[in-house]
């Protein structure tokens, strides 16, 4: 590999990113995670819990924590950052102008990862301002300890960055987790390494939770304060936390190797693909229609006699009549009856038009897809009532969360926005396609909410029919702001994960029961969370189309 | 009528892509020639509703459709330069959902479809998804789209591009007849394409409508100055330098040099007649000698 290619291909692609608006809302969401690691006094949110305590907040406590917060969360989050350098290449169509150079295919897979390595590593480097920042802001020690403040970033971040850095290029270049699956199996996959990685028999220090966990250990047993558990997350205490002095972290060379290992192999994890990657050759690629030779000239009839081309307004002395150019004088010139296409007449469309975004939410779906939709229905219709409507309500709720993710997205991610702006009826096309996906989300819903009804269980009906109304509504806003599936199936999951965990304040679908009634929020409550999310979306798609 | 009064559009960062336009239109076709960042495109968004002047205003009929676009859009067909399909719908369902966000009946609206597929020779293709198809064949699905309402107005922007030479002729052919009747927009930077159609060519350059008027009066404008002279190689370099070459061709005897001089530019130089290419280029390079035609008409 050599340096130099690597490095121009790196910032390069580094450059494309950071120069596009939604690059500050990445950093601004650094600063909020820098913000929330140390949270203030009285607080009782932690991101790091060590048993009702927390250390004093100097240069190596808020270091420890800022930088364990940020390998948690940008691990998770940051993958779906920079998840989009190759499928970038490949829209902008410099991926075939790379391809017919004499760039390695292993180069161009690294140039990625450094790139996405860079993107996420700007974000650390935020996180180390936003460190200093705090530990200043919160006053409880002023001193600044440069390599102290540092370390834990270089050890504890970084790594887990490039973790999540090679994997966005592993999942870019295997045709089933370049889509959505793959934002869907990332989801559960990082989730795993996010509990994994706590552990203090994870490889190569996972996380880094455990050297940092020993040494606070350490520093409370000789305080005498008994350590009742160490966790990493966002957790709400009780009462806010004591405070003792941390003493640091206690690095060690063979810890430094397992990072740097992590690291490598990470690399190695992006480089692998060379083994298939296609380099962009459009008959090699897969997850989209094939692009089948079509026949593009269908024989086109000789023309008769060329018409004049008159142009009305102009008399034969100032336009110009019957001349024929070379083009003409070959193909033969006109032969259009276009006065003999039948008149069209306005009338009733809106059943058409939902049809229509029935037909592009669906269209290009898996048959598999629709074979989980059937394997649910029947199970539904066999399984106990209160595992219809429990598990497998739950499991409706998320089985099509990648084609929900279209919803409000699909005309800009295809280019169509640039037909449909001359077209009429903007608010009717919003609705229409919310409507879409209202009608998709009650199709896969149909067995619990028959079940429901079968057992007379109005308020799980009324929770099932606020969800059918939430979710694409959600879908829908998200989409339309963010004009990127990813948002949705960013936020979507973990949503769904808490009601999995029977998080009862956030069930939008009534999963969560208790003495069999579902236990969340009002569906009258979440049908108007519902009608506020369409209202955004509307909002949203009158104001970009009145500021055209 | 669709008129365009003191247009101006200003985008973010200070980028002035249209200065102070105005343009009357009428039933006709109108071309709009411009050099590749002129504005053109600018200001066919403007004219097509997409896009908001920041300065003057655009009338169709005398209601504003800045403030009021739906009178507008409802009748008219607007084919972009640039534009995205729904790549798993196939052409006859991608054409029969913009029908119905158009508002048409369904029955008017599958004939209309089936006869404009026709028209643009895509019957055969039309049952497979358009993410099969090449540039070509959705620029003509984008024509039919255009289309679909039974247009009064029709802007389309460099709609050639990707067509090849038989559904360029077919297509130009087209917008010829349907301007019988209808206010035709067509931007290009193909000056072929206007030639053999418009009666009516605006030039537009670094965002300003420079000249308007007809093939004869542009050709007018620069007659007895279009020259052709064979000189060495080596001479065609000074040519170009001192001259506006507008072409030049490599031949045994010499470089072959078409250019554009008040006066004979060297000695065995003959005067040709001009073509609407010498027009543009002394247009749009401010070389023009003929006072204003029609300017802003």
């Amino acid at each position: 590999m050599r340096p130099r290619v690597l490095g121009a291909l790196a910032v390069a692609d580094f450059r494309e990113r950071v120069r596009r608006p939604v690059y500050a809302v990445i950093l601004l969401a650094a600063v909020g995670l820098g913000y929330l690691a140390v949270p203030s006094t009285g607080s009782h949110w932690v991101i790091v819990n060590l048993g009702n305590h927390r250390g004093v907040y100097d240069s190596a406590y808020v270091a420890a924590v800022t930088a364990l917060a940020g390998a948690l969360w940008l691990f998770a989050g940051g993958f779906y950052v920079v998840r989009v350098a190759i499928a970038r290449d490949g829209a902008t169509g410099v991926g075939e102008l790379l391809a017919v150079t004499p760039l390695r295919t292993t180069e161009y897979l690294f140039g990625k990862f450094l790139s996405n390595l860079l993107v996420l590593g700007s974000m650390a480097g935020v996180l180390v301002g936003t460190a200093l920042v705090m530990q200043v802001a919160r006053g409880e020690s002023t001193g600044v300890d440069p390599v102290a403040l540092l370390a834990p970033f270089v050890l504890f971040t970084l790594p887990v960055l490039a973790a999540a850095s090679g994997c966005a290029v592993l999942f870019e270049t295997v045709p089933l987790l370049r889509g959505g699956l793959g934002n869907v199996v990332w989801f559960f996959l990082s989730m795993t390494v996010m509990i994994a990685g706590q552990s203090p028999s994870a490889p190569l220090g996972g996380l880094g939770m455990n050297l940092f966990a020993e040494s606070v250990k350490a520093d409370m047993a000789a305080r005498h304060i008994a350590v009742r558990e160490l966790s990493l997350g966002l957790m709400y205490l009780d009462r806010p936390p004591r405070t003792f002095v941390w003493s640091g972290l206690d690095l060690t060379w063979g810890f430094a190797a397992e990072r740097l290992a992590l690291a490598v192999l990470a690399g190695l994890l992006a480089v692998v693909p060379a083994l298939w990657f296609a380099r962009f050759d459009p008959a090699r690629r897969a997850g989209r229609p094939a692009p089948v030779p079509v026949p593009d000239a269908v024989p086109i009839a000789v023309p008769g006699p060329v018409p004049q081309a008159v142009v009305p307004g102009h008399d034969g002395a100032s336009g110009r009549e019957g001349t024929l150019d070379h083009d003409e004088a070959v193909a033969g010139g006109g032969g259009f009856e276009v006065r003999a296409v039948t008149a069209p007449r306005p009338g009733g469309a809106a059943g058409r038009l939902l049809a229509g975004e029935l037909r592009i939410l669906v269209r290009g779906v898996s048959r598999w897809w629709w074979a989980g939709v059937a394997a649910l229905t029947v199970v539904g219709l066999l399984a106990p009532t209160e595992i219809a409507t429990g598990p497998l309500l739950l499991a409706t709720s998320v089985w099509p969360a990648l084609i929900w993710s279209r919803l409000g997205t699909q005309g800009h991610e295809n280019g169509v926005g640039a037909l449909l702006g001359a077209y009429p009826g903007v608010r009717r096309r919003v609705l229409a396609e919310w409507a879409a996906g209202v009608v998709l989300t009650a199709f896969t819903g149909l067995v619990p909410v028959l079940r429901m009804a079968l057992a007379a269980d109005g308020p799980g009906t009324a929770a099932w029919a606020a969800g059918t109304l939430f979710i694409p509504s959600l879908a829908l806003a998200l989409g339309v702001l963010g004009r990127t599936h990813r948002l949705f199936q960013a936020l979507y999951l973990p949503l769904w994960y808490m009601v999995v965990n029977a998080v009862a304040a956030l069930d939008y679908i009534g999963a969560v029961r208790a003495g069999g009634r579902p236990a969340g929020p009002d569906p009258l409550a979440v049908a108007g969370v519902a009608a506020v999310l369409l209202a955004t979306a509307l909002a949203v798609v009158t104001f970009r189309h009145a500021r055209r | 009528m669709l008129e365009l009064v003191e247009v101006s559009k200003v985008y973010r960062g200070g980028k002035r892509a249209v200065e102070g336009v105005t343009l009357r239109l009428g039933a006709g076709l109108v071309g709009l020639l411009g050099p590749n960042g002129a504005g053109k495109s600018s200001l066919m968004r403007i004219a097509a509703t997409v896009t908001r002047p920041t300065g003057g205003r655009v009338l169709f009929d005398g209601t504003d459709v800045v403030a009021d676009p739906g009178a507008l859009r409802r009748v008219l067909g607007y084919l972009p330069q640039d534009f995205g399909v729904y790549p798993n719908l196939t052409a006859r369902e991608f054409l029969s959902y913009l029908a119905a966000v158009k508002g048409l009946s369904a029955r008017s609206a599958r004939a209309r479809i089936g006869e404009l597929l026709e028209l643009v020779n895509l019957t055969e293709a039309a049952k497979r998804p358009l993410g099969a198809y090449s540039g070509g064949m959705l620029r003509r699905v984008g024509i039919a789209q255009a289309l679909l309402g039974d247009p009064r107005v029709i802007i389309v922007d460099e709609p050639t591009a990707g067509l090849d030479p038989q559904e360029r002729v077919r297509f130009r052919n087209l917008l010829s007849d349907l301007a019988a009747d209808r206010v035709v927009l067509l931007s290009t930077h193909i000056v072929s394409d206007v030639e053999s159609v418009a009666g009516d060519i605006a030039i537009v350059a670094r965002g300003r409508l420079l000249r308007r008027g007809t093939p004869d009066e542009l050709l007018a404008s620069v007659a007895g100055q279009v020259w052709e002279v064979t000189v060495p190689p080596a001479e065609a370099g000074a040519m170009r330098a001192r001259h506006l070459v507008g072409r030049t061709v490599r031949t045994a005897a010499g470089v072959r040099v078409r250019l554009l001089s008040p006066g004979p530019p060297a000695p065995g130089a003959e005067r040709v007649a001009p073509d609407l290419e010498d027009a543009y280029l002394a247009v749009v390079t401010g070389q023009d000698t003929a006072e204003a035609l029609g300017k802003g008409r």
